[in-house]
Parts: structure tokens; C-alpha cells; sequence
């Protein structure tokens, strides 16, 4: 579970920014008082137009950045007084690859399982698993550097997931894929819901989300917009596209 | 201490694997020196043979005889017809390599025992020019000493007041050390810090270039243990350039032909496990400290190529005081022991000849590993900002 509480990002801003901005505020608010909470077993979409804050939020919970103010809890971990027993408990899965080229898949999957400081009977059973299930074992012994992106992502996935996170969050995870890839990884977030995980994901891709969600938050500019179920998202759209209602309700929040 | 090993164990067999790496950091410095000294060496020696045995060609213009005599050898040509309007231009053009002109009354000054005057023409850098001419002349100047002391029936020693024995009391060693001593470090600091600029490029900057920082933050370790198990593989790579140069240095001068016993001998002494310990405990604290500076720098910049604009001109900062270590006169002093690279510098100039005194060589190494720490705890500084760690 995650329990986004009242939180807040600021930015402090050099001189040079302030010019460009035209502003003299010395700090600017990427995220701004947003509180909303992810359930396990349930998928969450993080909606918002590009800078409305998505990337800080979903760094900020995967603990890489402090909250100027607020708190996260995972699992009612909080993110400020124990941020490494957070990082235990998720795992991080985005659309760019982000791996070592002149490492092996099992090279990279075993570093990352050491840094959990997971068993090496735990780390070898679920690697086999993972690796069996994305069918990465045929190219498991070739260097990163030579996989094509598909191969790559199937790496990443392998990587997010060795340690078994309760919650898994993936940051625009299909973007820049092919339809073969990105659908990869649609059904990884499909096995997370069924193993009961806390999922939440960034995306622009309505069908994506319409195909997924069970909840929903829309947020622009740093601040919270829309907040629920996507059947109630649904019901709101009044027939209109999810495209469309996604537009109406973040240009009346303009 | 676990999770530090895991990322040592990670960066190495990455770094090792990078083609770029194992150039800048093994496989040059290995080579740089033995191509330095026995390239260099070979080529001064063949010029300088080239030019000791070219003939020259040489214009007399009122020359007495017994002068001219002296150039009548295999390894000069005597040239006519030059006159002195030209000389610029003859000597310009090859046609003549120098011209000696002598005053009319030469002759006149010799026979009364007074100095003769004579010009020479030349150019200064055609190499040995004149050194052979002044051997020539030389050669006159003994005979007409030697006429002189007869005809005034004196001993040579009244030309001579001052009979000098000289008696060196510095031992063979401490002669090659201060000749050499300042090289050896200059070589091997430069080639640490190279050796150390590369894998600090790759590991923090290029991991951040990558987005794969944003996901190692996402592990259950420390940034703390992240950044030494980067820091400490940054160190090794420069320790490993470092061994690399010396070794290939000490081999190179093991090949050179015509190296003199004692030099040699020098070289197989200093070779000893107290040389080799004194070493290291300099260079490694100097290697933590190149890595924790160079991590501190490269973190700030969002792409290789602003990190190499950052760290380009930091080289010239190492370069300065390694070079001022060359000047003769600049000694290891209480004072000097705690300047950063110059301290190791003079203390391996120090240490080759024998003469390092071991409360200053303490110093110096305790002030390396007090410049380590610092430079690691700056780089943790920098390492623990978010806005230093994310594109």
C-alpha cells in the first residue's frame, strides 16, 4: 500500500532559471500538497501533461528524492524516517532501459539481488523463475550491449522484480516500446495485480490506462486535479473519449 | 562492507570489460614510458651520431696556416670561394655550415703574445656546429699555449694558479636520484590521475548520462557505500596505471644499450620491497584522493562530455606542482612536505636517493590520507545532493 500524505517538492531556483522564469520566488513547487493512496492488488494510473509532476512524485515515493513537506508511507513504511526499508519493499521499472552494456543479464540481475542483500538460494530459485517466465535464458549469457531493446526490457523487468516487491512503480514504462515489448510489460502489471501487488504507473497512453486502471489521479501543474475509481472516471466521461475527458478536466483546473 | 564489495566487484568487471579503460588506464601507461625513454633515446643518439660525423663545411677568411691545417680532416670541407657580404644566406642555404672570419692583424697579435681576434658565423641550432669548430680552435689554442710557455721558459702551472681534485661525496644513488628523482614521480602522478579520469567519467557521470544512477538509488544501500565502492574502483584503476608506468619504466631503462653499471645498479637497488612499500603508501591515499576529486567534479555534469570540459583544465592543476618538483633547488621541507602532489612528488626524488628523512616522509603520507578523506567527504557532499545524482 502507498499513502501519499499531504506532500510537496520544491525546487530551489539559481538566478539563472528565475530570469528565464521571470519570477522572483527563490524555489518552485513541482509537486504541491497531493495526498492520495494506492491499494495492493489494485493498479493506479498517475495522470498529468508533461512537468505537471508525475516523474518527482514517483521518485519521490521510490525514495531517490526527499519531500520538502509531507510524508509517504509504503506498506506504512514512511519514506522520510526509513527510506532504505522503503526501497526494500519496491521496485522500479521505467520506459528507458537503463541497464549496463557490458554486463550479462545474469550478471546485472545478480548485482542488483546482492544490493537487496537477498539469499543465494532465494536469488537462484526466483532468477530461474524470471528468467524461464520472460524467456531471457536464451541470451542470458550475451552482454546488454548486444540485446536488442525488447531483450533489454525483458532484462529490466527481471531486475525490478528479483527481489519480490509488494510494490512496483513504473514511470511512462511503454514508451518510445514496440507493440511486442510494451505488451510485456502490460502483463507484468496484469501478474502484479494478480499476486496482490500495489502498482502504480505514469503513462499518456489512455488505452493503457483504460485497460488497466482501477484507480486514477490526474495531476498538473503540481497540484491534484482528479482523484478516484476509473469506473467513476468512466461514468464522468459522458461518452465522450477518456482522451477527451482527461483534456476537459485539466484545462478547467488551467 | 558487504554491499561496498558488491559494487567494487560490479565496477571492475565493467570497467575492465571497456575497451576505452583498459587504453587509457593499462595498456598506455605500460607503453608510454618504455616508448619515451627508449624511443627518445635512440632517436637523440642517432641524431647526435648523424651530426657528430656529418661533414662540415667551413669558410676561413684570413685564416693563418696552422689554422687552416687543423680543418684538413675527413670530417670537414674547407669552402673557397664565400664572401662575408653573404654569409647569412650561404649559411641559410646549406651552402656552408659556418664561416670564420679572423682579424686582419691576427697573426701580428699572436707573435707578440696577445689575443688574436677572430668571428664565428653560425647557427645556433644547428646542433654541434659549434662545439666541433671550438674543438678545432681548442686544438690551435694548445699549441700556441704550448709555443708561449716555451718561449717565456715558464711551467704551465703559473698559467694554472688553481689545481682542483674534486671528491663527490654523494654516493652513486643520491647522483641518479636528484638527476631522475623528479621524472619517475611526474610520469606516475600524471598517468594515476589519467588512469583515474577515465572510470570516473564511466562510473558517475556516464551512469547518470544513462539513467542507471536513478535506479542503483532505488536498492536498499547507502549512497555513502554506493559512492566508496565507485570511489575505491576509481582508486584501483589509477593504482593500476601508476604500477603500469613504473614498471614499464624500470623495464625500458633495464633495455637501453649503453646505460652506464652504476646507473643500473641504482635502478636493481631501488627495486626493493622498502622502495615498493614507501611507494604505495603514497599512491594509494594520492589515488583515493584523485578519485574522491574527480567523483566530486564529474557528478556535476549531466553528460560526458561537460564532465571532460570540467576535468580537462583540473589536469593542468595536478600538472603544475609535479613540474615544479623537476626545478632544481626545490627540496622536501617541513613546509613543502604538506603541498598536495608536490610532497609526493619531492619525497620520491627523496626516497630514489636515499635520502629522505623518515619524520617527513611521514608527514607527506599523513597528509595524503588527510587530503583523501577530505576529497572523499566533499565527493559524498556532492553524491548526497539530489539535484547532483538525477539528469
Amino acid at each position: 500500500m502507498i499513502n501519499v500524505e499531504n506532500i510537496t517538492k520544491e525546487y530551489a531556483l539559481t538566478k539563472k532559471q528565475r530570469k528565464e522564469l521571470q519570477t522572483n520566488s527563490t524555489s518552485v513547487a513541482a509537486v504541491n500538497n497531493v495526498s492520495f493512496m494506492c491499494e495492493p492488488g489494485r493498479v493506479f494510473s498517475l495522470l498529468g501533461p508533461n512537468g505537471a509532476g508525475k516523474t518527482s512524485l514517483l521518485r519521490m515515493i521510490s525514495t531517490i528524492l526527499t519531500p520538502s513537506s509531507g510524508d509517504i508511507k509504503v506498506d506504512g513504511v514512511s519514506v522520510i524516517d526509513n527510506p532504505q526499508e522503503v526501497r526494500r519493499r519496491i521496485g522500479f521499472l521505467t520506459g528507458s532501459t537503463n541497464l549496463y552494456d557490458r554486463l550479462t543479464p545474469g550478471e546485472i540481475v545478480k548485482y542488483f539481488a546482492d544490493l537487496h542483500g537477498m539469499e543465494r538460494s532465494v536469488f537462484n530459485e526466483r532468477k530461474e523463475n524470471l528468467f524461464e517466465q520472460l524467456n531471457i535464458n536464451e541470451f542470458s549469457k550475451k552482454r546488454i550491449g548486444q540485446l536488442s531493446t525488447g531483450m533489454k526490457q525483458k532484462v529490466s523487468i527481471a531486475r525490478s522484480m528479483i527481489h519480490d516487491p509488494s510494490v512496483v512503480i513504473f514511470d511512462e514504462p511503454t514508451s518510445g516500446l514496440d507493440v511486442i515489448t510494451a505488451n510485456s510489460i502490460i502483463e507484468l502489471i496484469k501478474q502484479c495485480k494478480k499476486e496482490g501487488k500495489t502498482v502504480i504507473f505514469s503513462s499518456h497512453i489512455m488505452s493503457e490506462v483504460d485497460l488497466l486502471c482501477d484507480d486514477l489521479a490526474i495531476i498538473a501543474k503540481g497540484n491534484l486535479i482528479y482523484n478516484d475509481t476509473m469506473d467513476a472516471y468512466r461514468k464522468q466521461s459522458e461518452g465522450k473519449s477518456l482522451t477527451e475527458a482527461f483534456i476537459n478536466i485539466v484545462n478547467q483546473n488551467n | 562492507m558487504k554491499t561496498i564489495f558488491t559494487v567494487i566487484k560490479k565496477e571492475l568487471t565493467d570497467t575492465l570489460r571497456d575497451r576505452k579503460t583498459l587504453i587509457s588506464a593499462i595498456l598506455l601507461p605500460a607503453l608510454a614510458m618504455p616508448l619515451i625513454i627508449l624511443g627518445v633515446t635512440k632517436l637523440q643518439k642517432n641524431l647526435m651520431d648523424k651530426e657528430q660525423n656529418k661533414q662540415l663545411k667551413v669558410a676561413l677568411i684570413g685564416a693563418p696556416e696552422n689554422i687552416v691545417s687543423q680543418f684538413n680532416d675527413s670530417t670537414f670541407l674547407v669552402v673557397d670561394d664565400v664572401v662575408l657580404a653573404g654569409v647569412n644566406d650561404s649559411i641559410e642555404n646549406g651552402s656552408i655550415d659556418a664561416l670564420l672570419e679572423f682579424d686582419t692583424n691576427f697573426n701580428e697579435k699572436i707573435s707578440t703574445l696577445s689575443s688574436g681576434g677572430l668571428k664565428l658565423y653560425y647557427k645556433s641550432t644547428n646542433l654541434l656546429v659549434e662545439k666541433r669548430i671550438r674543438e678545432k680552435l681548442d686544438n690551435y689554442t694548445a699549441i700556441i699555449m704550448n709555443d708561449r710557455i716555451k718561449k717565456l721558459n715558464i711551467s704551465s702551472e703559473t698559467l694554472e694558479p688553481l689545481s682542483i681534485s674534486k671528491i663527490d661525496i654523494a654516493s652513486p644513488k643520491e647522483q641518479i636520484g636528484k638527476l631522475i628523482g623528479g621524472f619517475i614521480p611526474y610520469i606516475f602522478i600524471i598517468l594515476c590521475f589519467t588512469g583515474c579520469m577515465y572510470p570516473a567519467l564511466d562510473l558517475i557521470t556516464g551512469e547518470k548520462e544513462r539513467g542507471t544512477l536513478e535506479t542503483l538509488l532505488t536498492v536498499p544501500a547507502s549512497r555513502f557505500k554506493i559512492l566508496i565502492g565507485k570511489t575505491i574502483t576509481i582508486a584501483l584503476v589509477g593504482i593500476a596505471a601508476a604500477i603500469m608506468a613504473i614498471a614499464g619504466m624500470f623495464l625500458s631503462l633495464k633495455f637501453i644499450d649503453d646505460i652506464p653499471q652504476d646507473f643500473l645498479n641504482v635502478i636493481n637497488d631501488l627495486l626493493g620491497l622498502k622502495f615498493i612499500l614507501m611507494l604505495f603508501a603514497m599512491l594509494i591515499p594520492l589515488s583515493i584522493f584523485f578519485a574522491g576529486l574527480l567523483s566530486a567534479i564529474v557528478v556535476r555534469a549531466s553528460s560526458f562530455k561537460e564532465a571532460q570540459s570540467y576535468v580537462t583544465p583540473l589536469s593542468f592543476v595536478i600538472i603544475i606542482p609535479a613540474m615544479i618538483a623537476l626545478m632544481p633547488g626545490v627540496e622536501l621541507t617541513w613546509q613543502t612536505a604538506w603541498i598536495p602532489i608536490l610532497n609526493i612528488a619531492l619525497a620520491t626524488k627523496e626516497i630514489i636517493a636515499g635520502t629522505i628523512q623518515s619524520s617527513q616522509y611521514l608527514v607527506v603520507v599523513g597528509s595524503l590520507i588527510l587530503l583523501a578523506i577530505m576529497a572523499v567527504f566533499f565527493s559524498l557532499k556532492q553524491f548526497s545532493k539530489e539535484t547532483m545524482v538525477l539528469k
